[in-house]
């Protein structure tokens, strides 16, 4: 083959490749997860868009209004449901491109208990935050949401399909080995007592049926004495010897807890994108934690 | 035949004001129906085309064409409500796209039409100023609907109560204008667009108050119990969203039983939307779904039914002109007897004389042909937009 060739050659090959790249279709998310998900599935025929911040929570993040602009001209914008990000029911976005990807498994959501309504009117009484929705949490029911993603990128891109088929597969294999773990891990000793140091943890505990109580601590900040009695007046009733942690607690925390008799794991929730590594490493990096808390 | 035309135009020039009332007439008779006739073209052209270009309806059992009406035109007749479940079901079918809307309240004399943001991109609608509809409470324009309320974007717009006589009613509420469409040539250039969420809002169905669980103001609350707090009428309600309250507003229950007046139904295909209209045929069904052009091909039939009498009215009127034209030419004949003979004396031959009448009634015929063909080559080139003016407002 003579060069000229080889250079003709190179040339429609690089032009193939930037056509693809520029008609790549567009992701928008609201949270780490789905963007994981998303990227995985897709490869390099999807651009993923996740906006926030890495510094906050996603789930009461409120994007400005050139980024809602921005998620309005996505293919596709991939929606938590469970009311998670709730600035998505006060903006206005296009609904034939917005997928709720627990919307398959509604009835399995969970309400919070400890909620105060409020009354006014003829309206009755109403409450609000009640859902809890750190629903991918129960790896379970993430797969499922993984099979939303799947569905409407196939969708929209249907010349891929093939393709994210093959990407899915391999992500829900490696969803379902860590759920596995999980519930191999919990079936040693479900009744065992555990506490979680914030409500976040609600899907995990009920998809493997942990038993698990929460309380309200903030892992940068070190409890108070009111909320040490709290925690005395729980652990009357539930003798739990580990809590988890969303992030890194402080010392004086793990000291306190210490005293009490309660150690300390980190189970990061990873609503938003790691510092370091991916959704998978930093739940195999759970699993692995909470394999302490059932020794 | 020169000099009978000759003669002829000598005659009708001599007699202005007789050939210009002949002309007028004959003009006035002819272009009437034929004008009529461009126009309703052209109407049933543009309320098709509406129609056309959308697919299928979903609203609630009843009178179609108040539906389509509503729907299509936003006309002030509002259908029985659905529930937003209706477009849940028609998601959940994976066969069409659905757009809900909910058109039932105005501001100022203009219908506020609530929607999601597909229907911009379903009626390829551009924004000309500001931007598209972006947080609660904002809204877009029309084109035609900014230019007649005289607001543009970072303008306010204040809806308007549905009976001034209920006090205990839903406050209205200031939106915000971010953007004004570009003049799309329908219905769409008199309306207020919002967000469907906005329009639950000027509903009640959503409301706005600072979080009274959490309140220090002791005098709002009348009642504190375990679980539940119970405001009084002090609550102060928000008729305005701003960035700073939008946290504060909330609706109330399921969103799924919210109401939509219809559901624009956009089929992924046709046998989609054959499959679909399948699932409404149910006599148990409280909901309908229609095809809007069939709605408005049937409203078209009966403007014809009206279009055939007038027709004949205008038919009726044009003998009655072409009698009274002859009359005209008659009495005049025989007023101008005198004049003949003293041609015919002349030695004009009796045939010459003929020609020189023809030559006149030929001479008006053209005129008047010419004034009519110019006057309908004016109401053709207009006819979109006098349709408009006349019918769109």
């Amino acid at each position: 083959m003579r060069p000229i060739h080889l250079l003709v050659m190179g040339l429609l090959l690089m032009l193939v490749t930037d056509a693809s790249a520029g008609d790549r279709l567009s992701v928008y998310t609201v949270n780490y997860p789905l963007a994981y998900f998303a990227e995985r599935i897709g490869g390099d025929q999807v651009e993923v868009v996740f906006t926030a911040p890495p510094d906050v929570d996603p789930a009461y993040w409120v994007p400005d209004q050139k980024t809602i602009t921005a998620y309005q001209q996505a293919d596709v914008i991939l929606l938590n449901g469970a009311n998670y990000a709730k600035w998505v029911g006060k903006v206005s976005l296009p609904r034939g491109k917005m997928v709720d990807t627990s919307r398959k498994f509604k009835d399995r959501y969970i309400y919070a208990t400890d909620v105060t309504t409020h009354s006014h009117g003829a309206e009755g009484a109403h409450a609000h935050e009640a859902l809890a929705f750190t629903t991918w949490l129960d790896l379970g029911l993430a797969k499922l949401q993984a099979i939303a993603t799947y569905k409407a990128m196939a969708r929209k891109r249907p010349v891929s399909e093939m393709q994210f088929k093959q990407n899915f597969k391999a992500l829900a294999e490696e969803l379902e080995n860590l759920h596995e773990g999980i519930k191999t891990i919990v079936a040693k000793d479900p009744d065992r007592p555990l506490l979680g140091s914030h409500p976040v943890y609600d899907y995990l505990s009920a998809g493997y049926g942990m038993n698990l109580i929460s309380v309200h601590w903030e892992p940068n900040e070190a409890p108070s004495f009111s909320q040490m009695n709290e925690l005395k007046q729980v652990l009357e009733g539930h003798k739990a010897a580990t809590m988890l942690w969303e992030g890194e607690p402080v010392p004086e925390s793990t000291e306190q807890l210490k005293s009490v008799g309660a150690a300390s794991i980190t189970f990061d929730p990873c609503g938003n994108r790691p510092e370091y590594g991916d959704f998978m490493t930093v739940m195999s990096r759970n699993v692995e934690q909470l394999k302490l808390a059932y020794q | 035949m020169i000099e009978s035309l000759y003669l002829a135009w000598q005659y009708i020039r001599f007699n202005k004001i007789k050939t210009v009332i002949l002309v007028a007439s004959i003009t006035l008779i002819a272009v009437l129906p034929l004008a009529l006739e461009i126009l309703l073209s052209e109407s049933e052209r543009q309320l098709l085309d509406r129609a056309e270009s959308t697919p299928l309806l979903v609203g609630a059992k009843g009178s179609s064409l108040d539906l389509a009406m509503n729907s299509l035109y936003f006309d002030d007749e509002v259908p029985e409500p659905i529930s937003m479940a209706a477009v849940e079901r028609i998601h959940d079918t994976d066969l069409a796209l659905p757009i809900p809307l909910y058109v039932r309240f105005q501001a100022r004399g203009l219908p506020i039409v609530g929607t999601t943001f597909d229907y911009f991109d379903f009626r390829n609608l551009k924004i000309a100023q500001g931007h598209s509809l972006t947080m609660l409470g904002d809204c877009v324009l029309g084109a035609k609907a900014a230019a007649r309320l005289g607001v543009g974007p970072g303008d306010n717009l204040v809806s308007s109560p549905e009976n001034l006589f209920d006090l205990a009613g839903v406050y209205p509420l200031k939106m915000k204008v971010v953007g004004v469409l570009a003049p799309n040539h329908s219905a769409d250039d008199l309306a207020v667009f919002v967000d469907i969420k906005t329009a639950w809002v000027i509903q009640g169905l959503g409301h706005g108050h600072e979080d009274i669980t959490r309140t220090r103001d002791s005098t709002v609350v009348l009642k504190r119990s375990e679980g539940n707090v119970v405001a009084n009428a002090k609550l102060f309600h928000y008729t305005e969203i701003t960035e700073e309250n939008l946290d504060g507003f909330h609706f109330h229950g399921d969103t799924s039983i919210y109401p939509v007046t219809a559901v624009i139904t956009v089929p992924h295909d046709e046998k989609s939307g054959t499959l679909l209209r399948g699932r409404y045929l149910e006599s148990e069904d409280a909901q309908q779904i229609i095809l809007p052009a069939e709605v408005i091909d049937g409203l078209l039939q009966n403007i014809f039914l009206i279009r055939n009498v007038l027709d004949a009215v205008i038919a009726l009127v044009g003998l009655a002109t072409v009698l009274v034209i002859l009359l005209v030419f008659a009495l005049s004949l025989r007023l101008r007897q005198r004049e003949i003979q003293i041609i015919f004396k002349l030695g004009c031959r009796k045939a010459m004389i003929g020609r020189m009448l023809l030559a006149e009634i030929l001479i008006v015929l053209l005129v008047s042909g010419v004034l009519c063909s110019a006057v309908l080559g004016v109401v053709d080139v207009n006819a979109e937009e006098l349709v408009r003016r006349l019918f769109v407002g």
